[in-house]
């Protein structure tokens, strides 16, 4: 038998060759890890090439299928302020932080999800900016003259507007809290997450 | 017996008493779904799906510790350094685990503010903890890490199996760091928490299951040292090589850039492989022994592992994993189904064999008997190919009706949610999910008989 | 893809994974009885995850760096229960020196 020669086949007999091989495989792995960490922090960072600025809320956001990179991506068009402000840099910072402090006091995250992850008991809230259902059914119903309105309105008191079996419980959001959370939403709407979730809202355009 | 195994009792019995609330919550997580308006207003959803995955990761914690505790004096061959200080921060575990279960049902929810993440729940999936508790867990932690060093420095040894414990503690205090911090950017939290999620559940538990497995082979079968070493040491190269990288599994859809999207799914559909080859172990293992162990119970629970670690991560796994797919499958009850097979077939079956080796030896049992436990494997094992069955109709259709024909919008979702195969994918993972609850009180029975039956192990007098 | 394609694309990719671990665990069944007709069975089941790689392949619209890795890991899957068996063998056999 050659392999009873082969230098590779009787270190194999050996623990020490294996355990190097484990430590050379994970320190290969952990260096790659940490190189691409770097790159992606700075493409995350708001601001950043995939996630904009938070001041992003003074802006309309769209979602279309790019069809040269053949994906759904956020598009972010004219003026369009949010609760008929305009929010700087510190302002708008300052709500995030607000925003991100009742999802996770309110436990959103554990019927929800963002970005897909989360709990699925409540549908996922990556472009819930953007749902057509503010227009057709949220607005008329909380008698609301925008969407931001609307969706403050329902934060407040998701249990006035019952619409389906599945219901929302009320979590003692604040007018403060709700206005924060919008706009968390309408930032949110805005980040590029690589066609996710594909042709939200659009259902006739199937690819 | 060593002052460290009987604090691995305690472990066990805690480990599997969590167990239990975790069953609980989750049948009660499984209602909410069949019966709509459910205890709205007094424990939402959200409550008990919380209550249900952190007792998962406090459960298998403590199984860990159980494991590790058990199996180290001897191994080591001297009494675990420190112990005294384990068995007091064992009652600390246990009453912090007590106060914020407590919290979590009766107060539930804080205002948005520092006091909130510090005092009543964090709203991180799994690392929900408050911070207070989550210094605790991770106090615990620490002095496991330093027990296995100071006592390998104590008794002047090192074996490889401790040596990838050892290593494999670093990963796992550092990691859980990441339970702290509440970031604005939620692409940013997102890829720091996955960090924590990932590397302990894909990762440092795997390797940590994988030493304890090491250590139960050489019990249960007088497997060779060297040999179990070599396996292990591929092992972990295998892990570590196609897991640290199948992190970007995670990194498809949080604004990350989207080379992810080819390593995460590369590495993702590497990692079935190393898994065929512990099936083709596990089977060799069985039919070298003929089956012949004086402790059927723990043989057969490792045999579980093997083809629950295969189907549940791997078959369950890359059905979803390569990123077309993904983009529709992503967060929908495929992967609830994908979490419950993988978390059950790679940590719960290993554990249950530790419990049993552990208990035989405690109960100086010269052969496991009686056939409770057949009944508690077959439940339990039914049961939950039943639930991950049920699941991933309901996620097939969710995935189908909501994601690709809908285009994700909350109409869509509500549409996908009462489709009727969504619906009875549901009642499935209920009913299935009842057989599980019952499994679980048979083996808990048998453990109990096991322990009635026996002479406990005398108590070794050795300075710690 | 289309919603149709999607669910019976996914379908196939846990077949193919499902027919590899038949193949291992058959192929090792085989090898331990010394059983032609499982060895049989096993190749069977290597075959069966072939013709899920073909249809993979051909009915797709998966990208072609997947198809790719579809192709590589067939492959690799038709060596693991040999090699790990081979391994398991020549790791139990005693030896000279222990370290």
């Amino acid at each position: 038998m050659p392999e009873q020669t082969d230098p590779i086949f009787s270190g194999a007999q050996d623990p020490r060759f294996w355990r190097d091989g484990a430590i050379s495989t994970t320190a290969v792995m952990l260096i790659v890890l940490a190189l691409l960490t770097i790159d992606s922090l700075d493409v995350i960072a708001a601001g950043g090439a995939n996630v904009p600025a938070y001041t992003v809320i003074n802006q309309e956001i769209g979602y279309e299928f790019d069809s040269d990179k053949s994906m759904w991506m956020p598009t972010i068009g004219e003026e369009q302020l949010l609760f008929g402000q305009k929010y700087d840099a510190a302002g708008a910072e300052a709500m995030m932080d607000k925003a991100k402090l009742v999802i996770q006091s309110r436990n959103c995250i554990n019927c929800h999800t963002f970005f897909g992850n989360g709990a699925y008991y409540g549908p996922d809230l990556t472009k819930a900016w953007l749902d057509p259902v503010w227009e057709k059914m949220w607005i008329p119903m909380t008698q609301s003259k925008t969407r931001e309105e609307a969706m403050v309105k329902f934060l407040m008191h998701p249990d006035r507007y019952p619409t389906w079996a599945r219901q929302m419980p009320n979590l003692g959001i604040n007018e403060e809290e709700a206005r924060a959370v919008t706009a968390y939403q309408k930032w949110m709407s805005s980040v590029h997450t690589n066609g996710f979730p594909a042709g939200f809202g659009n259902r006739q355009e199937q690819r | 017996m060593y002052k460290s195994q009987q604090l691995a009792l305690k472990y066990f019995a805690a480990s599997l008493f969590v167990f239990g609330l975790l069953v609980v919550a989750g049948l009660l997580a499984a209602i909410y779904y069949v019966k709509f308006g459910f205890l709205l207003g007094v424990l939402d959803f959200s409550v008990a799906k919380m209550l249900h995955i952190n007792a998962l990761i406090i459960s298998l914690l403590m199984g860990f510790l159980g494991a590790i505790y058990w199996f180290l004096p001897d191994e080591l061959g001297q009494e675990t350094v420190g112990i005294a200080l384990a068995h007091l921060l064992f009652y600390v575990l246990c009453l912090a685990v007590g106060i914020v279960v407590v919290v979590y049902i009766f107060v539930q929810y804080g205002g948005s503010d520092q006091f909130a993440m510090w005092f009543i729940n964090q709203g991180r999936k799994y690392v929900e903890a408050p911070r207070w508790a989550s210094i605790g867990i991770f106090v615990v932690l620490c002095t496991l890490a330093y027990n296995i060093a100071a006592t390998a420095l104590r008794a002047r040894k090192i074996t490889g199996v401790i040596g990838v414990l050892i290593a494999a503690m670093v990963p796992l205090t550092l990691v859980y760091l990441f339970a702290f911090p509440a970031i604005t950017n939620m692409s940013v939290d997102l890829y720091w928490w996955w960090w924590l999620v990932h590397m302990w559940v894909e990762a440092t538990w795997e390797i940590i299951i994988g030493c304890i497995l090491a250590l139960s082979l050489m019990k249960l079968l007088d497997t060779p040292r060297r040999i179990v070493e070599i396996w292990l040491y591929l092992e972990v190269g295998l892990v570590l090589g196609t897991g640290i990288l199948g992190l970007g599994h995670h990194y498809f859809w949080i604004g990350t850039p989207a080379y992810w999207l080819s390593i995460g799914g590369v590495f993702s559909a590497l990692e079935p492989l190393p898994l065929l080859g512990m099936v083709v172990h596990a089977i060799y293992d069985a039919g070298k022994h003929q089956m012949k162990t004086t402790n059927k119970p723990a043989f057969y629970w490792l045999l579980a592992e093997a083809f629950g670690n295969f189907i549940g991560a791997g078959v369950w796994g890359f059905m979803m994993t390569l990123p077309q797919i993904n983009l529709f499958s992503h967060g929908t009850q495929w992967t609830v189904s994908h979490g419950h097979f993988a978390f059950y077939g790679a940590y719960v079956t290993g554990i249950l064999a530790v419990v049993y080796i552990a208990v035989q030896n405690w109960r100086q049992i010269g052969e496991v008997t009686g056939n409770a436990w057949k009944w508690a494997f077959a439940f339990l094992n039914l049961g939950m190919i039943g639930m991950v069955g049920g699941l991933l109709i309901s996620g097939m259709a969710q995935s189908f009706y909501e994601r690709a024909l809908g285009g994700s919008t909350l109409e869509a979702f509500m549409a996908g949610q009462s489709n009727p195969w969504f619906m009875q994918g549901m009642y499935a993972r209920l009913g299935f999910g009842i057989m599980f609850a019952v499994g679980f009180v048979i083996l808990v029975y048998d453990l109990g008989r096991m322990v009635r039956k026996g002479r406990a192990l005398p108590p070794r007098n050795v300075a710690a | 893809m289309s919603p149709q394609e999607f669910l019976s694309t996914a379908i196939l990719l846990g077949v193919f994974v499902a027919c590899a671990g038949c193949y291992g665990l058959l192929y090792t069944l085989a090898r331990l009885r010394l059983s032609h007709v499982l060895m049989s069975m096993a190749y069977g089941a290597y075959l069966l995850q072939g013709v899920a790689t073909v249809i993979l392949l051909t009915q797709t619209s998966l990208a072609v760096v997947w198809k790719l890795l579809l192709v590589a890991s067939f492959l690799i899957y038709a060596g693991i229960p040999p090699v790990t068996w081979r391994h398991l063998e020549r790791t139990h056999q005693p030896v000279g020196h222990q370290s």
